[in-house]
């Protein structure tokens, strides 16, 4: 899409495709702690449903995905992981902290093995706090996500401030 | 690496392995596995190292640590009830379970007890978070297993039990409800009800999936003498919960050394154990647990006695001089804390022995021999928590 | 079973004395056995009537200790660690001392060095625990270690569950296993500094930022509600 990136596309299309991606996002669910089962509970549950809001969360690998959910603890020795599942994901990608463990490091702030926080080693564009969030605070931050996707603009996409549920 | 040097290898690893299961009959090359630590099939981020032999394995070593937290030290700098948050964390789907070995190491260097009524609804809380912990496993087993509808069917029927535990406690899970000395609050209005109904709802969700997963011929086919453990293994390994009973060990914590503070004696129950020590087995005791445990819940909710649910403890919190360990029968086995207490308000030492650490170290023992397929199996049967592996 | 009155000490109340009494032989018995058995191995010994039994061994005896005890029925194997019984030298808890030298006052004395139940000379110790099904008992083994030599033993011949334990000891104490078959790093990074339990092993992020929270456990004006957290 030389296209998109060079910024030369008619606002028209550009807001057509955002539309299309906003109703089209191929969540990677990433659970790394007890976070992951109130993903699990928000993505895979009847009672959350997360399919209502255009949500695909049973993408095979992380290649095929536009947005990670990094559910729980990041130690240091699984930040290179984390790196490299980012850098699998083909752009535009987008990044879902979800629970303190994963916005700053929680109630392991001081411990010496927990990374203080996933946004030191990828971007983040929604935060949504709480320990553990419940499943409607994150299809809260989904929502919020979408309504960025909706009203992007390709080209800065990296210019934007990252969003806090609450 | 050569075709020659691998094969070397193979013979090595089979000579150590020193049983005829590994077969180096079919000169095929080896082959590294790695699966993980982004693996659907490890609950999170277990790594799995195996070498493989065509379809076979001969060697399978876990990986741990990726989410190593360092529970040891970090209690050593926090007051016993800010600990009693932490440790809502190790095993975190069955959360309450793992404040009350804590709470009762507590409350057994204080000489404290917590009055009949807290000891009572501290009970039917560990039950209620067994069953939120064991029914995600039989749902996500038969997930991994390749039956959707049973992971579908475990969310939704969790959920009755996590409203209760919520409508107690205030949280679906991380309740931090217990404190040395009883409870945080009594019950609220109408729980007891809401709770029975609750029950039989899980009542009726351990029939269904009797039928739907474990009476189900694939499901059989894929766990029936699959991973076989025996005892000897099983006792030396340090295995417990049902992954022992299931090795035909009769031994249930909460019946035969049930610790002061908890009331498992008023209620008329029975621990099930199965012969075979395979993968079916282990699913087939878990399941009966939980059914169980519903029952426990159901009779202890007609017998709790009234009063406070706090004994006077102080204030502040001090704990004093001495060494106490307290192991109770968890959801996914025997967890205990052995405090060292120095007479502070933080404790000197606190060692944390939890289930899944002694359950998984068997891996390379079992899956020796196994087939890649059967891999997935034997690491779901054993049913492990990463926070409570790694801690 | 009874509730126990007093943590540290082996008084009883009247009332318990009469069930307080046999289980205690049973101990005692168990502790007689492993006497005999293991000889002048047994350095030291506790018992809490009614709830648990501490033995102190040798060090060379550390193996011995495993098989003698497997062969009284103890088949089930617990756990293993050790324990740093040095006072920790950044005062009780990390935060109060920093925040003592920053605002200029003395910074107290740490504690004396004190070994706990069954005694001890040294510093580090290993300790593991040992259950038979059979007779519903445990035993506690502790066993000391000097600082110029911390080695010993291994348990992973006889209880096959030692393995990970002690590796997991080994990372986190810097002890050594004699004979243990595969001692590397269990939980932390291969290229991890330290030895993380050890009581002078700090936790940084601690010294750069003390917790606000740790006004949590001192007295708040007025309050006079029963439990001793906020929240
Ligand atoms: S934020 Fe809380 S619930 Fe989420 S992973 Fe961290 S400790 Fe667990």
């Amino acid at each position: 899409m030389g296209l998109v990136e060079s910024g030369k596309l008619p606002k028209s299309l550009n807001k057509l495709l955002s539309i299309s991606r906003k109703y089209s996002i191929w969540a990677y669910q990433w659970g790394l702690a007890c976070c992951a089962i109130e993903m699990g509970a928000a993505f895979a549950s009847p009672r959350y449903d997360v399919m209502r809001l255009g949500v695909i969360p049973f993408p095979a690998s992380p290649r095929q995905a536009d947005l990670v959910v990094i559910a729980g603890t990041v130690t240091d020795k699984l930040a290179p992981a984390v790196v490299r599942l980012y850098e699998q994901m083909p752009d535009p990608k987008y990044v879902i902290s979800m629970g303190s463990c994963a916005n700053c490091g929680g109630p392991y702030w001081d411990s010496y093995s927990v990374t203080k926080g996933v946004d030191q080693l990828i971007p983040v564009d929604v935060y949504v706090p709480g320990c553990p969030p419940r499943p409607e605070a994150l299809l809260e931050g989904i929502l919020l996500l979408q309504e960025r996707i909706a009203h992007e603009d390709m080209a800065d996409r990296w210019k934007g401030e990252p969003i806090v549920v609450g | 690496m050569t075709a020659t040097s691998d094969r070397e290898q193979i013979a090595a690893l089979a000579a150590r392995a020193n049983d005829n299961r590994v077969n180096l009959d079919f000169e095929t090359e080896g082959m590294t596995l790695n699966m993980g630590p982004q693996h659907p099939a490890t609950h999170g981020t277990l790594r799995i190292v195996a070498r493989l032999d065509g379809e076979q394995v001969i060697s399978a070593e876990p990986v741990p640590g990726y989410m190593h937290r360092g529970y040891e030290k970090l209690v050593e700098v926090r007051s016993y009830p800010q600990i009693n948050t932490l440790v809502n964390r190790i095993d975190w789907l069955g959360s309450f379970a793992n404040e009350v070995p804590f709470i009762l190491a507590a409350e057994k260097l204080m000489g404290v007890e917590a009055p009949p009524r807290a000891q009572w609804i501290r009970t039917i809380l560990f039950e209620m978070s067994r069953i939120a912990n064991i029914s995600l496993f039989l749902g996500d087993y038969g997930l991994q297993l390749g039956a959707m509808t049973a992971g579908f069917y475990a969310f939704r029927d969790r959920e009755h039990v996590l409203n209760q535990i919520e409508a107690a406690t205030g949280g679906r899970f991380h309740p931090n409800f217990d404190r040395i000395g009883g409870l945080k609050d009594d019950l609220p209005k109408g729980w007891i009800t809401d709770s029975h109904r609750a029950m039989d709802k899980l009542l009726a969700f351990c029939d269904e999936l009797d039928d739907l997963l474990v009476g189900n011929e694939i499901f059989q086919s894929r766990t029936r003498g699959i991973g076989v453990i025996p005892r000897d293994i099983a006792l030396s390994y340090g295995l417990s919960g049902a992954n022992l009973r299931a090795s035909g060990v009769d031994w249930d914590l909460r019946r035969d050394s049930c610790p002061p503070g908890l009331v498992y004696d008023q209620a008329d129950w029975k621990v099930w154990t199965h012969p075979d020590g395979d993968c079916f087995g282990r699913t087939w005791v878990r399941l009966q647990e939980t059914r169980e445990a519903a029952l426990i819940v159901k009779q202890l909710l007609d017998t709790i006695p009234s009063g406070p649910v706090m004994a006077k403890v102080p204030r502040i919190i001090k704990v004093p001089e001495g060494e106490a360990y307290v192991e109770t029968e968890n959801p996914l086995g025997a967890m205990g804390y052995y405090i060292i207490s120095k007479g502070d308000l933080v404790p000197f030492r606190v060692k944390i022995r939890s289930a899944s650490f002694n359950n998984i170290s068997v891996v390379p023992w079992v899956a020796r021999g196994a087939y890649v397929p059967d891999l997935i199996s034997i690491l779901g049967s054993l049913y492990f928590i990463l926070g409570d592996i790694d801690r | 079973m009874s509730q126990l009155s007093s943590a540290d000490t082996t008084t009883e109340t009247p009332a318990e004395e009469a069930t307080e009494v046999e289980i205690d032989e049973r101990r005692q018995a168990v502790l007689d056995e492993l006497t005999a058995r293991l000889g002048d191995a047994v350095v030291g010994s506790h018992i809490r009537p009614g709830d648990d039994l501490w033995v102190r061994v040798e060090r060379a005896a550390w193996p011995e200790a495993a098989q003698v005890a497997k062969a009284l029925g103890y088949t089930w194997f617990d756990f293993l660690s050790g324990i740093d019984w040095l006072p920790s030298p950044f005062g009780r808890d990390m935060d109060a001392q920093v925040d003592l030298q920053v605002s200029g006052a003395p910074v107290k004395e740490p504690a004396p060095l004190v070994q706990g139940y069954a005694g001890g000379d040294t510093r580090f110790q290993v300790f593991a625990r040992l259950y038979s099904i059979a007779a519903g008992m445990g035993i506690h083994f502790k066993a000391d270690l000097p600082d110029d030599e911390l080695s010993i033993g291994t348990w992973s011949r006889t209880y096959f569950g030692a393995d990970w334990h002690e590796r997991e000891t080994a990372e986190m104490f810097g002890f050594h296993f004699e004979g243990h078959p595969h001692l590397v790093k269990l939980y932390l990074p291969a290229d991890f500094q330290g030895f993380p339990l050890r009581k002078d092993f700090p936790l940084l992020a601690r010294r750069v930022r003390p917790w606000p929270g740790i006004v949590d456990v001192e007295p708040m004006p007025g309050g006079d509600e029963s439990e001793g957290e906020g929240e």
